[in-house]
């Protein structure tokens, strides 16, 4: 029998060898999960996530502000809107603001409470929830599920199954047309999608994206958690032995050991794990959350919430399996005790920068002018002498009005003696009215006299000011003049 | 194990290639796009649709960069033992590997 070595000069074991032995296998063959239904209080609030996320992502495009769409990131025309919020490219930075604010906030509660947003608001969560509550509905439970996957080929199953995709495929199909509909008008693509007139990019999103979430929630389920997500793989980064975090209390549970419910745990030296093995069923990645914290574990509590019925059934006080901290089990703190340590200098360190960007962002919203401006000189003219002994530079100005009002403004532009806009020609003009929400592109002559120039680059500033608020908007260009 | 791979490759190029188009698109209008002189005869949803894809097979390749030279000796040369004398764990007892 041969015996390969390997580059560190360790011998690797051949099975043949050693037939006795399991192997642990890195690259596990990936078994099917069934996740078991389960009912408490983690799961009452698991479904409320859900209810509440989907209220707001389904129904948020239909709500109307005014004449349009209020919640509308309208890709066609470059504009955001939010409310009463109309946001340009240029306001990038309040996105930046906000990604901020969402990975601390993330930072805040995963140093609380480990991976809550993983186990009642996570997309992938929440969406395989209500795929495996359309699966339960149709096919059953786990172990229904489990028998019917088992069985051969039959009308039943085919029927089964068929309704099950077709249900899975029309949930998919509408999140990915709900999806779509917060980049395109909601009501127009809906119009447009009746007619069969879809357009080829939005209906390559609604079904790129339907796509996506069937095969998700449908099928990737929980090796997206597992093999996809970058946040499960540093969630220690956060965590420290004051996280709350789903627990099994070890010292109390073990060893375990079925037993009668009559049984006297102390005569059998028992501990209060009865070894159901519901936890495991119940997991939604498979893991069994006796071996401790992993890094496939979700922070859903569904074992804890089926743990607390088993302890119901049997007797037994409530908690084997709990959000509980590292330092509470070990240490055995009171609930008091652990909640104290909640305000620990990481949480205080994460809640004050949290609370100063948000701060920060609202202010520099609030105070934020209404309108902007961007100022290009025209490629084609760099500098020309006019009428009237005149040097002139063109620029374009556009002007964006980020209300919901028409909007007069008046430019001038100022830095350099006898600078004046021209204004006899039909295109060059420092009155400007704009619609609501609309941008326009307005050309400036600028001239000085020739006799007062210069040669060379001079520093110059156009002022835009609104008529109708206070705001004015100053931008800096450079006129040239020839030598 | 080939699937884990295909995901590892896509998934991380697909969330960097959304970076990518959030970056270029809040500095660049494609309306003002030249192609070659002529101006791109596409919308705008269009435009952001195929540089998306443009972005993520770039980003995509990368991965698969990564993922080719992460593979070590074992999984790269060629395997003395058959097939079935492979022990369990081994990558290569997998088809595809």
């Amino acid at each position: 029998m041969a015996i390969s070595k390997g580059v560190s000069g360790k011998v690797i074991p051949i099975a043949a060898e050693m037939p006795d032995e399991v192997m642990i296998s890195l690259y596990e063959a990936q078994k099917k999960i069934y996740p078991r239904s389960v009912a408490g209080i983690f799961t009452n609030w698991r479904w409320g996530m859900v209810w509440l996320t989907q209220i707001i992502f389904y129904g948020l495009p239909w709500l109307d502000w005014g004449q349009r769409q209020a919640v509308l990131f309208d890709l066609g025309v470059r504009r955001f809107y939010i409310f009463g919020l109309i946001l340009y490219p240029q306001d990038l930075i309040y996105l930046t603001g906000l990604l901020v604010i969402s990975a601390l906030s993330l930072f805040l509660f995963t140093a609380l409470a480990g991976r809550l947003w993983c186990g009642f608001a996570c997309p992938q969560t929440v969406y395989t929830e209500i795929f495996l509550w359309i699966e339960r509905k149709i096919e059953g439970d786990r172990a229904s599920r489990m028998r019917l996957d088992k069985l051969p080929f039959s009308l039943e199953k085919v029927g089964r199954k068929a309704a099950k995709h077709l249900v899975w495929i029309s949930v998919a199909l509408w999140t990915g047309y709900t999806f779509v509909g917060y980049f395109t008008p909601i009501r127009e693509l809906g119009m447009e999608f009746s007619q069969a007139a879809l357009g080829p990019w939005e209906g390559f999103w609604v079904f790129f994206y339907g796509f996506a979430t069937y095969g998700n929630a449908g099928f990737m389920r929980e090796q997206v958690c597992k093999y996809m997500c970058p946040y499960a793989r540093f969630q220690s980064a956060m965590f420290d032995h004051d996280t709350l975090i789903v627990t099994y209390d070890t010292e109390r549970g073990e060893p375990r050991g079925g037993r009668s419910r009559m049984a006297d745990t102390k005569q059998l030296a028992l501990g209060s794990c009865v070894d159901c093995s519901l936890c495991v069923q119940v997991c939604p990645t498979g893991i069994d959350i006796r071996n401790g914290l992993q890094y496939e574990c979700i922070g859903c509590g569904a074992c804890a919430d089926v743990c607390d019925t088993v302890m119901d059934k049997m007797g037994y006080e409530r908690g084997l399996v709990k959000f509980s901290t590292q330092n509470a089990i070990a240490l055995h703190w009171s609930r008091q005790e652990m909640l104290k340590r909640l305000f620990r200098p990481r949480v205080l360190i994460y809640a004050s920068v949290l609370a100063i960007i948000s701060i920060g962002m609202l202010v520099s919203l609030s105070f934020r002018t209404p309108f902007k401006v961007d100022v290009v000189r025209d490629r084609g003219v760099m500098s020309r002498i006019v009428e009237g002994d005149k040097i002139e530079n063109v620029y374009r100005l556009q002007i964006m009005n980020a209300t919901e009002h028409l909007q007069h403004y008046k430019i001038s532009a100022g830095g350099l003696p006898g600078l004046g806009i021209e204004s006899d020609s039909d295109e060059s003009n420092d009155l400007v009215f704009i619609a609501p929400a609309q941008s326009k592109w307005v050309t400036i002559h600028l001239q000085v006299p020739e006799e007062t120039a210069v040669p060379g680059s001079h520093a110059i500033e156009f002022v835009v000011q609104a008529l109708d608020t206070p705001d004015h908007v100053s931008e800096k260009s450079v006129f040239l003049v020839p030598r | 194990m080939l699937g884990k791979r295909q995901m590892w490759i896509a998934w991380p190029a697909f969330l960097m290639a959304g970076v990518l188009e959030i970056l270029v698109f809040s500095m660049l209008d494609p309306s003002n796009l030249d192609w070659f002189g002529a101006p791109l005869e596409i919308s705008r949803q269009g435009i952001y649709t195929i540089a998306f894809f443009v972005f993520w097979s770039i980003t995509l390749t990368s991965s698969a960069l990564t993922t080719l030279l992460s593979l070590s000796p074992f999984e790269i040369n060629r395997c003395p033992l058959q097939a079935s004398e492979r022990p369990d764990g081994c990558p290569k007892q997998e088809k595809h590997c």
